[in-house]
């Protein structure tokens, strides 16, 4: 079975900081990944790796079978198949929530008939389901710019889903919803990776709701990957070290 | 100390203003009879006029249309040419700086050279509307096209998205309102300015008003001046209605 993601040796720096050390990574198909770790560890820019806008790093990864480059953009039929959700929602605020999801179909989409917004029936399909899937179909006409944090996270969400993604990369997906809502997304994202056999890829700062939902959990600090292990065997104390460890390295003291 | 300069500054610069010797203050006692006489002259306004004042008006209003227009097609192209985000400092900087000697030619001198290349008539109003009007639409313009948040655009190319659905998704939503905003409210400064024109010879309904007050016809003249404010009031509340739809 080829590997959706394939990191050999990869870093990257950052102003002369190192960002990423040394990472190797593989996930298979229909594999739910989280990537824990405190704020700088270089979650997110792992994340923009896998999406193909990170520039000038080292070292090698393939995506869905196809080698990433440290210079330029992938095609855009294999941006079409990675599906990114955006820790800051990435919305075009004066347009519907509906149209939103709609962007996420536009790689799938011949270009000149969607910039007159004709849109065929699968991508309304698409785009009905997403907004079903998270609880947006009432707000579907609404524009973006008049929701709450949450309901737009939810739209960010719903653009990915729309996609049809092979694989879902999330840069922490759930920091805005309230604990229901978090759950029933969590459960969406892992469910199609095990459903339709696609990877996943979710940052968070949220260990408990991590192990419920991934069958896999990456500890990330400074750039380096500190354990690697089945979700049912993260301990507390790895996740503790994890988090304490960088408030030692920043020189923060906690508080019990 | 730095504060009571520049206060201290302010009242030489009015107290001198007031003391010129030129002023002819002592003018001032005799406006006010004056002024009452020729109002009194004004009313009641002749109305037998109207369908000359309505060609005026009409001119008026083709030169702003069609000066605008102009003034759009020309700003398009030179708002990429002075985006920040888009051109190098070596390309936005001068055309910027030509962009701001542009807004500095009073509209009025700009028609009077126009009127003295292609003489008399509706085309040097034009001309001069389009060519003033660009200096200041070119760089509202290029400011929208800087203000187009990054991430949305990065979202819809992540998604596969192609640059030219990038640009109608992405891109233009955030524009467009600021664009066409910034349209209307140069459409009726353009009318407004459009409706002086005629005193230097460029057109519209600015000649009747010379012609009737040159003329002592004070009566004819009340009725452009009536015309000239319905139709102002008109365009201000034109564009209060469409600048609440682009918010």
């Amino acid at each position: 079975m080829t590997a959706v993601i394939a990191l050999d040796a990869v870093s990257h720096c950052f102003d002369g900081e190192a960002a990423l050390t040394n990472l190797s990574l593989s996930v298979q198909p229909g594999e739910s990944v989280a990537l824990l770790g405190p704020s700088g560890a270089g979650k997110s820019t792992m994340l923009a790796l896998l999406d193909g806008r990170l520039r000038g790093w080292q070292g090698q990864a393939s995506v869905l079978g196809n080698q990433l480059s440290a210079t330029r953009s992938p095609a855009r039929e294999i941006r079409a198949d990675i599906g990114f959700i955006f820790q800051e929602f990435a919305l075009v605020d004066r347009l519907s929530v509906y149209q939103n999801v709609m962007n996420g179909r536009l790689g799938r989409m011949k270009s000149w008939p969607a910039l007159w917004g004709r849109f065929g029936e699968q991508d309304h399909i698409c785009v009905t389901r997403a907004l079903q899937d998270t609880g947006l179909s009432d707000l579907a006409h609404r524009r973006a710019d008049r929701l709450s944090g949450g309901q737009r996270q939810r739209v960010a969400i719903a653009r990915c889903l729309a996609q049809d993604p092979e694989l879902i990369l999330a840069d922490e997906p759930v920091s805005n919803l309230d604990p229901a809502h978090a759950e029933r997304i969590l459960g969406l994202i892992t469910g199609a990776a095990r459903s339709r056999g696609i990877g996943v890829i979710f940052s968070s700062h949220q260990p408990d709701l991590s192990r419920r939902f991934a069958d896999r959990i990456l500890g990330l600090r400074d750039g380096e990957i500190l354990f690697d292990k089945r979700s049912g065997r993260v301990t507390s104390e790895d996740t503790d070290g994890l988090y304490h460890g960088a408030s030692a390295a920043t020189g923060l003291r906690v508080v019990s | 100390m730095g504060r009571s300069v520049i206060w201290g500054a302010l009242a030489l610069a009015i107290l001198w203003s007031l003391t010129s010797a030129d002023m002819g203050l002592e003018k001032l006692p005799g406006a006010g009879p004056r002024l009452t006489e020729f109002l009194g002259r004004m009313i009641p306004p002749d109305l037998s006029i109207w369908p000359e004042v309505l060609r005026g008006l009409a001119e008026t209003l083709r030169i702003a249309i069609l000066g605008t227009l102009f003034a759009v097609i020309l700003s398009a192209g030179l708002a990429v040419l002075a985006a920040e985000t888009l051109v190098p400092p070596a390309i936005w900087r001068p055309v910027r700086g030509l962009l701001a000697v542009i807004r500095s030619i009073p509209l009025i001198l700009v028609a009077m050279l126009m009127v003295g290349a292609v003489g008399l008539g509706p085309l040097p109003g034009i001309l001069a509307i389009t060519f003033h009007a660009t200096g200041m639409l070119a760089k509202f313009y290029s400011e929208a096209i800087d203000n187009v948040a990054a991430a949305p655009v990065a979202a819809l190319e992540s998604a596969g998205a192609s640059r030219t659905q990038q640009l109608r998704w992405a891109i233009w939503p955030q524009m467009a309102p600021v664009i066409l905003r910034d349209t209307v409210f140069r459409f009726e400064l353009n009318l407004r300015e459009s409706l002086i024109l005629g005193i230097v010879g460029a057109g519209g309904i600015g000649l009747y008003v010379q012609t009737y007050v040159r003329s002592f016809q004070y009566d004819k003249a009340a009725t452009v001046t009536l015309a000239i404010v319905g139709l102002v009031l008109l365009s201000e509340a034109l564009n209060t209605a469409l600048q609440k739809r682009f918010s």
